[in-house]
């Protein structure tokens, strides 16, 4: 082979080595100083600005509103005839949704051995928990009289009447708390590596949470098949859990015969919707944390962006079938109050809104997802992350508080103006973000083990003149 | 006080391939492979280390599990409408609708079993394990420790056989809070 050629070859090998992650290994303790350095790295002062601004929010706008909203009750906000529902509801469902990331990351991606998801996949597990911990939030506050939420739990009354667990009520108590706990308990098991390795490296109170944590996990063959054995059947469960929960959370709409709402196809639409802000706001706490924590532009690269770049495309793409799917059935069923509804989403005073909400999740997506040198900038696909966002909150928005104000009884037609209901929904989003930053700090955000087992089954391959990755089965 | 008849040795190699020499090694010279153990700091498959494989009992547990959860979904959705001394018909709506309770017992169901995986990784570790145990940080740096039980008096013999077989170090092993 000539030099000039010989050259080439070894060029492109260095490029697919600086391109993907898995074919770049460091020592294992190097990459483990560097997760540790991450964490460990005193805070600048402008993170003690934004933590103690978010605190502030969360305790003035969550928390004393919330205790405004108790002591005067629901009068301050803006539900009544006939949005009972309001921004409590479009919070609580855009949670859920955001929670979809993780497990999709996490437990799908792993099922269909996707090795790009392998330095994400606890930042994406954090993301569920703490989504579904605002979920659980919005659905309290808009319970009113909170202190008796225990009345949904399944025991007998005085008088020996169980709550009806045949009510959709009691379906969304169900799915969201099984949704929780297992995606809280599939955040855990992976970390106890991570924890240990943690435990290894650190000294004083730290050394004594890590200790705690990691429950006396060294590493030994047994423990490493319970652990593994457990993650896959976690992997394999978790995923119709989470199907579930959406599904039933679109089914408290869609079990109503009101226009706009009646729909079978309902289930699915919801479960795209909750994937594609869940991977939209996925692909910004990414960047984020590239951008914010030190050596994190090693374990997150261009490639990684691509990727969740392809799948928000997809998803968008599916969202966009199910929406024109729904739509389409609707307008063409010709009832004469969904014919209303339909022209007031258009034209109505929120018309504004249904617009924002197509140009957000499917024109701004498509005009820069299609182009791989786009899909592959952290900051364009933070913008693309936060305009889904933006749109699929809208999308929720125009389900439910708008969605209602055209119903068969002309006479109670009014359209929703919201009310302490804002602020405290701001609240939630100050604290999910209060909490990531927290977790930054407490717990290492990139499972190395992961990362490393990944990196061992990863080689280049030569076919005749080709240098290509190529990738072996361990387990 | 009656002493041990075995001491445990901890040799820690560089790398996966001396660990696997190493136990292959431990067996022809006679070590079972009971009397051995190996730490890693990822998992390391048993078939790359020329091991049998290890038991589990995370995925009965699971099944045990998925089944308490569905027996729990069956008592909530079947039994408890029948518990009121004055059960309620409301018109001609089913007593025990039919969908309504797949729901019940499916959520159920997969939170009985996810829970007893969960519950399982702890039962079969022995989680949470606080006491002194046998343990090398090195491992956590990628380093792979094979602990060996071995015979009082072979001790010197057996550690430089596994320093000969790449061990980087060799030392009897104590436990140690971790």
């Amino acid at each position: 082979m000539s030099d000039k050629k010989q050259h080439a070859a070894q060029s492109h090998e260095e490029h697919l080595r600086e391109k993907h992650l898995m074919l770049d290994p460091l020592p294992r303790g190097k990459m483990n100083d560097m997760v540790m350095e991450s964490m460990l790295e005193k805070p600048t002062w402008k993170f003690w600005v934004i933590f103690g601004f978010l605190a502030f929010v969360v305790v003035y706008f969550l928390f004393y509103k919330w205790g405004v909203l108790i002591a005067k009750g629901q009068g301050e906000a803006g539900v009544m005839r006939p949005d009972y529902w309001g921004i409590f509801l479009v919070n609580t469902v855009f949670w859920i949704g955001i929670s979809h990331a993780g497990t999709f990351i996490s437990a799908i991606l792993r099922v269909f051995r996707a090795e790009f998801r392998r330095p994400f996949t606890r930042a994406a597990e954090l993301m569920t928990t703490f989504g579904l911990v605002q979920a659980g939030f919005s659905i309290f506050m808009h319970m009113g009289r909170v202190w008796l939420a225990y009345w949904l739990m399944p025991y007998p009354n005085q008088r020996l009447l169980w709550p009806n667990l045949h009510s959709p009520l009691t379906w969304d108590l169900l799915a969201i708390t099984t949704y929780l706990l297992s995606s809280t308990m599939y955040l855990f098991l992976p970390l106890i590596p991570d924890v240990a390795m943690a435990r290894d490296r650190s000294t004083g109170w730290r050394k004594n949470l890590y200790k705690v944590l990691s429950l006396g996990f060294r590493g030994t063959e047994g423990e490493w098949t319970h652990l593994r054995n457990a993650m896959n059947i976690f992997a394999w469960a978790i995923i119709p859990v989470m199907f579930s929960v959406h599904t039933i959370v679109s089914w408290d709409f869609a079990a109503a015969t009101r226009p706009g709402w009646s729909s079978t196809i309902f289930g699915p639409y919801f479960i795209v919707g909750a994937l594609h802000s869940g991977m939209g706001a996925a692909a910004v706490v990414l960047a984020v944390i590239r951008s914010t924590m030190k050596n994190m532009k090693y374990f997150v690269r261009g490639e990684h962006f691509d990727a969740i770049g392809k799948l928000m495309l997809i998803i968008s793409m599916s969202w966009a079938y199910f929406f024109f799917n729904d739509y389409m059935v609707q307008w063409y069923g010709g009832d004469k109050w969904t014919q209303q509804l339909l022209h007031f989403h258009e034209a109505g005073p929120m018309g504004w809104m249904w617009f924002a909400m197509l140009i957000c999740n499917v024109a701004i997506p498509w005009a820069i997802l299609w182009n791989p040198k786009w899909r592959a900038t952290p900051w364009a696909i933070t913008i693309v992350g936060l305009v889904i966002n933006v749109g699929m909150w809208f999308e929720r928005y125009i389900i439910i508080p708008i969605s209602v104000t055209i119903n068969r009884m002309p006479f109670t037609w009014r359209l929703y103006e919201p009310g302490i209901e804002v602020p405290m929904g701001i609240g939630t989003v100050a604290l999910f973000i209060l909490l990531y930053m927290a977790a930054s700090k407490l717990i290492p955000l990139i499972p190395v083990w992961e990362v490393q087992e990944g990196q061992m089954a990863h080689e280049l391959k030569k076919f005749g003149r080709e240098t290509v990755v190529s990738v072996s089965e361990l387990e | 006080m009656t002493e041990s008849k075995v001491v445990d040795l901890l040799a820690v190699f560089p790398d996966l391939e001396p660990a696997a020499n190493a136990i292959e090694y431990l067996r022809e010279i006679g070590v079972h492979d009971d009397c051995m153990n190996v730490i890693s700091g990822i998992p390391v498959t048993e078939a790359m280390l020329g091991r049998p494989a290890q038991w589990t009992n995370v995925p009965r547990i699971a099944m045990g599990g998925a089944l308490l959860g569905f027996g729990a979904g069956f008592f909530l959705a079947y039994i408890t409408p029948y518990v009121y001394p004055y059960p309620i018909q409301v018109s001609t709506q089913a007593f025990i609708p039919g969908p309504p309770t797949v729901v019940v017992l499916f959520e159920l169901t997969m939170l009985g079993m996810l829970l007893s995986t969960f519950l399982g990784v702890f039962l079969d570790s022995f989680f949470p394990n606080y006491r002194p145990m046998k343990y090398v940080t090195e491992v956590s740096n990628g380093k792979i420790a094979v602990l060996v039980e071995c015979p009082h008096g072979e001790e010197k013999k057996l550690t430089e056989a596994l320093k000969k077989m790449g061990a980087e170090s060799v030392q009897p092993a104590e436990a140690q809070h971790l």
